[in-house]
């Protein structure tokens, strides 16, 4: 990695720490004012890590050891491009109190990986496991925003329904809104990680053999995967919205977020070094 | 000096307000004619429907101020007995309070609303166009758009809607984000469901059925916002397309029940339904409110919200007051130096005066010297005439902020001999 690259991802870094702070704070001091200035911080973070993969992209070596710093920050990059673009449309800035930290995570794991070491194994190194790994995970990294959005729908909703003034109400976004996004959440979350499962199975099928079906985060990526199907199906055909299905989304995301998380560390598996 | 009169919704009935009114918009250069009071040499008048004020910079010590009051009383015609209950005037530092408050809309009948700050701006223009304003006028009235500006940004005054309309209207907002392409129904014709209809209309809903027992009644509100009439037997299939309905009939029983809300939800596929209810004897069953996705306010809940925000905004006020009194303090104290600045002006001029002439009287020898030593000899002499007029020139802008400034000019305009 260039030293121009470490100072682009440096000042991302930094923006993206400031603005989790202002997101917070304006959680904490009831001030939108405060959120739409972390959002302008978290803008100028975005572009910092436009520039550091533009140097990356320039600089075509660094790709070789995909999984590594690149994958990390481009994945950050993904998501605060994807959160950005809903300001443009919906104005819910309060969402960034569960997105930004999200980046920073992403970003300090990227800043603090050495350069050159990759994060899948080099005998399965490939296109295909790239492909499998970007849409996967901005698949999830998708389900991640749906889900909060509707934990945001379900704390308005009790707040409408009370009848009493809040600050907090004034802060959070609308229910129309946070509807709209736990929609296009579930559903470009549902066709990525759909993809990435697709091209997962290609390779192991290819590579891995029969090995992989029992694989513990296999079956766990597949029941995620069939739990949003059928929120999205229900959302479709049946027409379920608003409480429901928020209600629905955070509590299949806790269930999965407790299961990843024991998957991880409890169980061997193949995809151990993610 | 600064002063300031007029009547307000506070102190003038609403006739004596409308003839006062009525004078002024006589009037087509009212600024002007104020200037030909003696003493008056800058004037503004505001004209809204709850005041009429002239502000206006006067000689002090002079009958200004009495002759303003009579003015007004003659343009409105008042009796003694108005005049005596009605008016009122401020000088010095509480006329420009008064016109500080009038502008942050601390002083208005709703307090905290907009409008005031663009009538004062009016009136503001009106006098620039016609040369009414001056110096002491402009600051005056950029430092009160300043501090209206302030209170607006730095306290929550304006935060919040203190009206049952706008109330819901904002919760409107807080339920669908915006409410373009919403559908309203609207159920009841009479004279709250026309309000609820201007007001939602106007915030960018953008279908609105008119449901009612008397068709042509309904058939006239909905053709006046270009939406369809239709009876109250249809009401089932009308809610079903509809996002936000306002009942406001006479009706003594629920004209929306549970089922009915319950049975519409399923066909409309769980879209979010906002139930507005501003109907005594109440016109939605109130059980329809714990339905899921659905909102149900009705008139004591928005009430409610208005009470709270009227408070709300009375506890900002107190906030508002500090910035007001700040501002008031910070063009005191300019215009206080602004009346040390004539004899400022006449002591340089004086001093500028005796350079020249002494300079000129000493054109003899200095036509002896070189270009270059003529130009240095001008500079030490007015150097040290600088010097000298330094102490007596910041002394008095500087006592003029602590204190009244005119015993220091006297004294300066004495010791140098300015008024010879």
């Amino acid at each position: 990695m260039s030293g121009t690259e470490t100072v682009f991802l440096v000042q991302a870094l930094t923006c993206t720490a400031l603005a989790v702070a202002g997101y917070l704070l304006s959680i904490f001091a009831k001030r939108v004012l405060v959120a739409k200035i972390s959002t302008w911080i978290l803008t100028a973070a975005f572009g910092f890590l436009t520039v550091n993969l533009v140097v990356a992209a320039v600089n075509w070596a660094g790709w070789d050891q995909f999984g590594s710093r690149h994958f990390l920050a481009f994945y950050a990059w993904a998501t605060a491009g994807i959160y950005l673009g809903f300001q443009l449309k919906t104005k819910t800035r309060v969402l960034g109190v569960f997105v930004a930290p999200l980046i920073l995570l992403l970003l300090i794991a990227a800043a603090g990986l050495a350069p050159n070491r990759s994060l899948v194994p080099p005998e399965w190194k490939g296109g295909l496991t790239t492909l499998h790994l970007v849409l996967s995970i901005a698949g999830e990294a998708l389900f991640v925003l749906a889900s909060a959005a509707g934990a945001m729908f379900l704390m308005q909703n009790r707040l409408i329904k009370s009848k009493k003034r809040a600050k907090m109400s004034k802060l959070l976004p609308s229910l129309g809104d946070l509807d709209k996004i736990n929609f296009i959440g579930l559903m470009w979350g549902f066709v990525l990680l759909t993809a990435g499962v697709v091209t997962g199975t290609v390779y192991a099928v290819f590579v891995w053999e029969g090995a992989w079906l029992s694989d513990p985060r296999v079956v766990w990526s597949f029941a995620v995967w069939v739990a949003y199907g059928f929120l999205l199906h229900q959302r479709l055909a049946i027409g379920w919205g608003g409480v429901r299905m928020a209600a629905l989304s955070v509590l299949i995301f806790m269930l999965f977020a407790v299961s990843a998380v024991a998957v991880r560390f409890c169980l061997p598996s193949m995809h151990s070094f993610i | 000096m600064i002063v300031l009169v007029g009547l307000n919704h506070k102190t003038a009935p609403l006739d004596v307000r409308e003839r006062l009114f009525a004078g002024c918009q006589e009037m087509t250069h009212l600024p002007g004619e104020l200037l030909k009071i003696d003493g008056v040499s800058e004037a503004l008048y505001l004209s809204t429907c709850n005041r009429v004020e002239i502000v206006a910079k006067v000689e002090e010590g002079s009958p200004a101020l009495s002759s303003l009051k009579d003015y007004l009383v003659r343009l409105g015609a008042l009796s003694g007995d108005d005049a005596e209950k009605c008016l009122y005037a401020r000088e010095g530092e509480e006329a420009i309070r008064h016109l500080f408050r009038v502008a942050a809309s601390l002083d208005s009948l709703v307090m905290g609303e907009a409008q005031i700050l663009g009538q004062v701006k009016d009136a503001y223009r009106q006098s620039l166009a016609e040369n009414a304003t001056g110096v002491a006028l402009n600051r005056l009235m950029h430092r009160a758009f300043r501090t209206a500006k302030r209170v607006r940004t730095e306290t929550g005054i304006a935060a919040n809607p203190v009206s049952v309309s706008f109330a819901a209207v904002e919760l409107a907002g807080k339920i669908f984000g915006t409410l373009a392409g919403k559908k309203l129904l609207v159920i009841g014709a009479g004279e709250m469901a026309q309000l609820a209809c201007t007001h939602l209309a106007g915030n960018g809903v953008e279908q609105i059925t008119v449901a009612n027992r008397s068709a042509p009644q309904a058939a006239a509100l909905a053709e006046q916002f270009h939406g369809r009439a239709v009876g109250l037997d249809a009401l089932d299939e009308a809610l079903d397309d509809a996002d936000i309905v306002i009942s406001s009939t006479g009706s003594p029983s629920y004209v929306i029940t549970q089922q009915m809300v319950a049975r519409c939800l399923r066909r409309r596929k769980n879209r979010l339904l906002f139930l507005i209810d501003i109907a005594v004897p109440r016109d939605i069953d109130p059980a329809c409110g714990g339905i899921e996705n659905v909102f149900l306010y009705n008139i004591d809940d928005l009430q409610g919200i208005v009470d709270e925000n009227i408070k709300n905004r009375k506890r900002e006020a107190i906030k508002a007051e500090a910035i007001v009194t700040q501002e008031v303090v910070n063009y005191a104290d300019w215009l206080r130096q602004l009346e040390a600045v004539p004899t400022i002006v006449s002591l340089r001029r004086k001093a500028e005066g005796i350079v020249g002439r002494e300079m000129e009287k000493a054109g003899n020898w200095l036509g002896a010297l070189d270009g270059g030593d003529r130009e240095k000899v001008e500079a030490l002499v007015n150097g040290i005439v600088n010097k000298i007029l330094h102490g007596p020139v910041t002394a008095m802008k500087e006592e003029s902020v602590e204190t009244r400034s005119q015993d220091i000019v006297a004294a300066a305009r004495q010791l140098f001999k300015l008024d010879d």
